[in-house]
């Protein structure tokens, strides 16, 4: 491949990559992919990639010697390759609509009830009114807190996914939620017990708000927040699904 | 070997040689378009909305490395840009040590100049194996720099507290870099050990550069390199950003932790899914917190000093600096000494 053709396929394929994560960033809904405390690196990463773009573009000549020492021949298929392997992320990114991950990464991932998350040297205060916490908070007073009988019976209302899982009988279900502490790698499912007869009607997946009292529960021997619910609504998906601790 | 076995199909496959380059891709485009035919006719209907969930955990997934990988992958070759650029090419091989444990040691601390996690470490590596830089000190600074650099220690601090984790996981790591590095000291050749002789690595420089450069000039020129470098290891950050994310979508972790808490098994499970999960040093602390509770402080120690220096992304980028079979020692190496430390610590140290 001629150098001005490969140089300018290079610069072209570092535009689509800022126009497309700059976008992500702009629309908001780079929060699907990362810890937004990490967005201060990735506008880094598109400064120095369009700041890369702009001297290539520039200065279209300069040549990596690569080929100097080897046969020539196959050097330059490898950078092909090099420029298709890269419009991949743009192609899933572009193909593939933009989903959360829900219920179905859930079931693979597990429940992660036991989960501190938060580090267990931050002592937190909990003297947030009952119905403004999370069901992050909620985890981590249970996993923090030895005494639990200043919050049992606390009027709870959170927001989750609704998640069946197999160990629970038919009348309750998990109202989940996804922690992110750095990107969707490392996502890992939290959820409280709800009791709420009509358990079976709601779809997996689907989000509900749920109100009622908080009662000390186990699940597979690891203590568990349930929501004994008096109200269970449906509601849309949140901007934000995910948590961030 | 079953796994050099698997490594050189992935690596015949990757590469099409320069004549019959198109036919191949045709050929690929072409079964590709008759397995989807096959799959779409013959399948029952129900396997589709399956798969086109898994599908949107598998982007969800993937988009998530690659767009967090991203930024470090760009700090690695910019760094490596501009040591090529600035540092001239015998300072280093005149000023670092010669004899093999000097070398290692210094090659393990060179993480605390250049703070850089896994995904940027190989190109600045290989850089700084071109101006010189003694083989043992190069491996060391692959397999310590990770860990030991001052991002890293802030975050296992922040997740662990300034106590034994934070302390064992720097030991520990500096150990096991060390003596690999000393353990590759012994090869004389380096021939044997990377793919291309030290000072004639193929690696993105200008032709010819002029005698006399403006500072201007020098960025200009650093900073075309590290985009070349970029594109030459952005392939092997998407194809392991694409593994990791297919194994998550579809191994279930739910089942792999079910299987093990006793001594050894759980050791091995925190193993795997270093490897599995491919999460950046940086923040995998954060990560290896969640596990504490169900997990032996060995086990989570040896997720914690393995998974830096080995996963999917880096030992694709590995086996573009070094041999095969130096690719297979650096992982296993490390892997057995982790196990070893994992296993002492939850016998010994309860």
């Amino acid at each position: 491949m001629p150098l001005r053709l490969y140089r300018f396929l290079q610069a072209f394929i570092m535009f689509a990559l800022v126009v497309f994560i700059g976008f992500k960033l702009f629309s908001g809904t780079l929060s699907l992919y990362i810890n937004l405390q990490y967005m201060p690196l990735t506008v880094f990463g598109i400064i120095t990639l369009a700041i890369m773009m702009f001297v290539i573009i520039r200065h279209p000549g300069l040549e990596s010697d690569e080929h100097e020492y080897s046969d020539s021949d196959h050097q330059h298929d490898i950078s092909l390759s090099a420029l298709i392997i890269l419009i991949v992320p743009l192609l899933i990114g572009v193909l593939i609509p933009v989903h959360p991950l829900d219920a179905t990464a859930a079931s693979t991932r597990g429940m992660n009830v036991s989960a501190p998350l938060v580090g267990s040297s931050q002592t937190r205060e909990f003297q947030s009114a009952a119905d403004t916490r999370n069901i992050l908070d909620w985890i981590v007073i249970f996993n923090s807190t030895n005494d639990l009988s200043p919050y049992v019976g606390q009027m709870a209302r959170v927001t989750g996914f609704v998640y069946h899982d197999p160990r629970l009988p038919a009348n309750q279900f998990i109202v989940s939620r996804f922690v992110i502490t750095c990107c969707t790698a490392d996502a890992s499912a939290i959820g409280m017990i709800v009791n709420w007869n009509q358990s079976a009607d709601l779809k997996e997946s689907s989000w509900v708000e749920v109100k009622g009292p908080v009662q000390a529960s186990k699940l597979g021997g690891q203590p568990i927040p349930l929501i004994e619910a008096n109200y269970v609504q449906s509601m849309t998906q949140p901007d934000q699904p995910y948590l961030y601790p | 070997m079953l796994v050099e076995t698997v490594v050189d199909i992935i690596l015949s496959m990757e590469i099409p040689t320069r004549r019959y380059g198109l036919s191949r891709i045709l050929i690929w485009i072409i079964l590709f378009g008759v397995i989807t035919i096959i799959l779409y006719t013959s399948l029952p209907s129900s396997t589709w909305p399956w798969l086109g969930q898994r599908l949107s955990v598998f982007a969800a997934v993937f988009l998530g490395i690659f767009i967090e990988a991203l930024p470090f992958l760009l700090m690695g070759t910019l760094s490596s840009g501009l040591v090529e650029v600035f540092l001239s090419d015998d300072w280093l091989a005149r000023s670092a040590p010669r004899r093999a444990l000097p070398a290692a040691l210094v090659g393990a601390s060179l993480g605390l100049i250049f703070p850089i996690c896994e995904c940027g470490t190989v190109p600045l590596a290989r850089r700084l194996f071109r101006k010189g830089l003694p083989l043992p000190a190069g491996i060391s600074f692959l397999l310590a720099a990770p860990v030991l650099n001052p991002i890293v220690i802030l975050s296992t601090a922040t997740a662990f507290g300034w106590g034994r984790m934070l302390l064992w996981r720097l030991a520990l790591s500096l150990l096991m870099a060390v003596s690999v590095g000393l353990a590759f000291s012994i090869e004389k050749d380096s021939a044997n050990i990377l793919r291309a002789p030290m000072f004639k690595m193929e690696l993105p420089v200008l032709d010819h550069p002029p005698a006399y450069e403006t500072f201007m000039q020098k960025i200009q020129r650093a900073l075309v390199i590290s985009a070349d470098e970029f594109f030459e290891m952005g392939r092997y950050l998407v194809l392991g950003a694409s593994l990791a994310a297919i194994l998550q979508t579809f191994i279930s972790q739910t089942s792999l932790l079910a299987v093990g808490s006793g001594p050894i098994l759980s050791v091995l499970i925190m193993l795997a899914l270093a490897v599995l999960l491919s999460i950046c040093s940086t923040v995998d602390s954060f990560i290896a917190l969640g596990f504490l509770g169900t997990f032996s402080f060995g086990s989570v120690l040896s997720f914690l000093v393995f998974g830096p220096m080995v996963d999917i992304k880096s030992i694709l980028m590995f086996l573009q600096v070094f041999r095969r079979k130096t690719v297979f020692y650096l992982v296993l190496l490390p892997l057995l000494m982790s196990l070893l430390a994992g296993l002492a610590f939850n016998y010994f140290y309860a």
